[in-house]
């Protein structure tokens, strides 16, 4: 058996197709060089089927483009997942407690601990002259303004707590919505691979979307059962719940995930919780503050006499429950400051009362403290639960961008590479054009110029 | 197998070294421009702990040397006040000697009695001396004026300690109640009482009695006068050494915080220096690595 003549020219369209082909898809990679979450893709070219030539043995046809492979490393995907998740949470912590920091404005000359300090010094002045109007009015605006850095406090920890809350609110639409997006491309993914190709692109786009869920929270993703699977559809489970399964989302809300532990919207619960947790948070700390002085006050208080000669009133109303946020100097007290009881003995010049109310900063009032050490060791909380939270988020970081590093060493598109194969593609298809133009030059040989011998 | 390193490698190491360097730099910046290391409490929850303690310390500190300052004044006043008294008496003995000889006639006496009179007034009158408003020698009812010159011999005060604090639970009593030194008519052997006795013995020319039971009632008055300036003598005295060990702790404290909380300048300044370098060798060095690639150098 003899080959045909024409088969060589088959075999170098076969080359210049292929070439042009990976020239394709280098011009796809340049293309999506800065795009985010794309994989480099080669096309995995393969020699085509050999004709037997006997006797000779086997003959070459040529080259084909078996598939297009996207170039990932899924372990990697795991892990900066994993990371991501860590950072997210570590992001959404310290934002938050950033935020309660700056509310305390300390240390300086106009946080709480230096209205703490105003208040003392105006019931010494108190002492030094208890029958001076002037005196006691200055004690009672001095109070009013440590009644209102306690309120001022407080609110901006409420905010904090409500800002957080919306937050949330708004990242679990963020969850729904790249739910459903899986749920598109799992079914647009199950489509292409039924029809016998590999959606590249899709998968990448599937891939980057799942990273950034992972950030948001607790993710993880399953082959999907039974056929979907073996077609690359996958299930995403959210905090502990279903959100995708195969081609259909689940709407979620916050209460009904059961096991959120990371991701931002853990962060954020975090930062809720450390300021409103009834034990420890910080606002209920405040809280005891502000109850502590309001009631060591009013009990002192109430063993004095006032200018009047009458026993002393209340000093400070607060709510209970919500005693820094509704912290205020009695309005009768504001009104007038006579009815400030520094007497002991009921003589207008006797200040032991006052005296007695200034010492209660040196009383141990608050769990074995006096209210000024109560109120640093707070500061202190919250200035160290900041630092963990900003060392955690610097860690975190670095280590996502090594992952990220390490992905893109992996799955980045290298210009430098890309113009190196592009050059090899180009000199590839010349060559093949070359082998060509060679065949032509044969055939047109053998047609034209054959039996031409002594014309 | 070598690492491949493509470039959104290379523009987000070189992104997140800058941002690195800038954060540091601003850190120093805000350092700098406030002089304070302690900008907020997550720089160093520690330290912001100590830092609230010593100024709580100073707050403190600073009250108590006004108080001090309240004290030494009217310390003051009451000594003057004393003073005048003292001398006051020392006039009225001189002329109960006067009077007691039998030398001086019946109008003599009478106008030694008249001088007494107006001693024992002009007496009343120091013990109606203020401070800031206060009568001092009024005990704790310090708007009432003891005394009635030209009236009644009463003590219209009361016997309440006035009482402040000079370091942390230091309580000092700093007044001189007057019924405890100048007393009243009705009391036997106080100042006033001893005074009217000796007044009224001169007019009715009992000189035996001037110059026995009256001259040793009148020093011992007298006596106490100068027991109250000898206390208050040893009250400002406690004052001025707790107003000056209060000034020493002050200023440890002042140096202390300065420790705890403020930036130290050149170190500071060193470290925004390197960081500059180190900002600028980054910037440099991404310029060129990141721009140039093999497309640079291909012919088209």
């Amino acid at each position: 058996m003899s080959l045909s003549t024409f088969m060589g020219l088959e075999t170098a369209l076969r080359g210049l197709l292929a070439q042009q082909q990976e020239i394709d898809v280098t011009g796809h990679n340049i293309a999506n060089a800065n795009t985010a979450g794309y994989s480099r893709e080669t096309a995995n070219l393969v020699a085509t089927p050999a004709l037997p030539n006997p006797p000779s043995g086997l003959i070459g046809t040529g080259v084909t483009v078996q598939s297009y492979t996207r170039i990932r490393d899924s372990f990697i995907d795991v892990q900066l997942r994993a990371q991501t998740m860590k950072q997210g949470y570590a992001q959404a912590q310290q934002d938050g407690l950033n935020q309660v920091q700056s509310a305390l404005e300390e240390p300086s000359d106009t946080g709480l601990s230096s209205l703490l300090a105003s208040y003392w010094s105006a019931w010494q002045n108190v002492t030094n002259a208890p029958e001076d109007i002037a005196t006691r009015q200055a004690l009672a605006q001095s109070a009013a303004s440590l009644a209102d850095g306690f309120n001022q406090l407080a609110s901006q920890l409420n905010t904090v707590v409500s800002q957080t809350q919306q937050q949330q609110t708004v990242t679990i639409g963020q969850v729904n919505s790249i739910g459903s997006q899986i749920a598109q491309l799992n079914s647009a993914i199950k489509t292409a691979e039924m029809g016998g190709s590999t959606p590249n692109d899709l998968l990448d786009q599937r891939d980057e979307l799942i990273d950034q869920l992972s950030a948001l929270g607790n993710t993880t993703v399953s082959q999907t059962a039974g056929t979907a699977g073996q077609y690359g559809s996958v299930d995403i489970t959210f905090g502990g719940t279903a959100l995708v399964t195969d081609t259909t989302a689940s709407t979620l809300t916050l209460a009904g995930l059961s096991s959120l532990t990371s991701g931002q919207l853990a962060g954020m619960q975090s930062v809720i919780d450390s300021i409103t947790d009834p034990a420890s948070g910080y606002l209920t700390k405040l809280n005891t503050l502000a109850s502590t002085i309001a009631s060591a006050t009013n009990t002192q208080h109430a063993l004095g006499t006032d200018l009047n000669g009458n026993p002393g009133g209340a000093f400070f109303d607060v709510t209970a429950g919500n005693e820094a946020a509704t912290l205020q100097v009695d309005p009768a007290i504001l009104a007038s400051p006579a009815l400030i009881a520094a007497s002991s003995n009921g003589a207008v010049g006797d200040s032991a009362n006052a005296l007695a109310i200034a010492d209660l900063q040196q009383g141990l009032l608050v769990g074995g403290s006096t209210i000024d050490q109560g109120y640093s060791q707070l500061v202190t909380q919250i200035g160290a639960d900041t630092q963990q939270a900003q060392q955690n988020l610097t860690n975190q970081t670095s280590l996502v961008e090594s992952l990220t590093n390490r992905r893109a060493s992996v799955s980045g598109v290298s210009l430098d590479e890309e113009m190196s194969n592009l050059l090899q593609f180009q000199r590839g298809y010349q060559a093949s054009a070359r082998a060509l133009t060679a065949m032509d030059q044969m055939i047109d040989q053998l047609v034209n110029r054959t039996g031409e011998v002594g014309l | 197998m070598t690492e491949r390193i493509t470039q959104t490698m290379l523009a987000s190491s070189l992104l997140s070294d800058l941002n690195n360097v800038t954060n540091q730099m601003s850190k120093s910046q805000q350092e700098l421009s406030s002089g304070k290391q302690i900008l907020e409490p997550s720089d160093d929850p520690f330290g912001t702990a100590r830092a609230l303690a010593f100024r709580a310390d100073l707050a403190s500190n600073q009250q108590y040397q006004s108080n001090i300052n309240n004290a030494t004044g009217w310390q003051n006043a009451t000594d003057t006040a004393l003073q005048n008294i003292e001398q006051l008496t020392q006039r009225a003995r001189d002329l109960t000697i006067q009077g007691a000889t039998d030398t001086s006639g019946a109008s003599g006496r009478s106008a030694i009695a008249d001088e007494i009179d107006q001693l024992i007034e002009s007496i009343k009158t120091a013990g109606n001396t203020q401070y800031a408003g206060r009568y001092i020698f009024a005990g704790s009812a310090t708007t009432t004026a003891p005394y009635t010159p030209d009236g009644a011999d009463t003590y219209n005060g009361d016997t309440g300690s006035l009482v402040t604090e000079i370091g942390q639970g230091v309580h000092v009593p700093y007044n001189v109640v007057g019924s405890n030194v100048i007393g009243d008519g009705a009391t036997a052997g106080s100042l006033i009482a001893s005074l009217r006795q000796i007044s009224s013995d001169l007019r009715a020319g009992n000189t035996s009695a001037l110059q026995n039971g009256d001259l040793t009632a009148l020093d011992a008055a007298n006596d106490n006068v100068t027991s109250a300036q000898a206390t208050v003598g040893a009250v400002s005295d406690r004052l001025t050494t707790a107003l000056s060990r209060l000034q020493q702790i002050q200023e440890s404290t002042t140096s202390l915080l300065s420790d705890t909380e403020d930036a130290d300048v050149s170190q500071v300044m060193v470290d925004l220096t390197q960081e500059q370098t180190v900002y600028q060798a980054a910037l440099k060095a991404g310029a060129d690595i990141v721009q140039p690639s093999l497309m640079d150098f291909l012919s088209s």
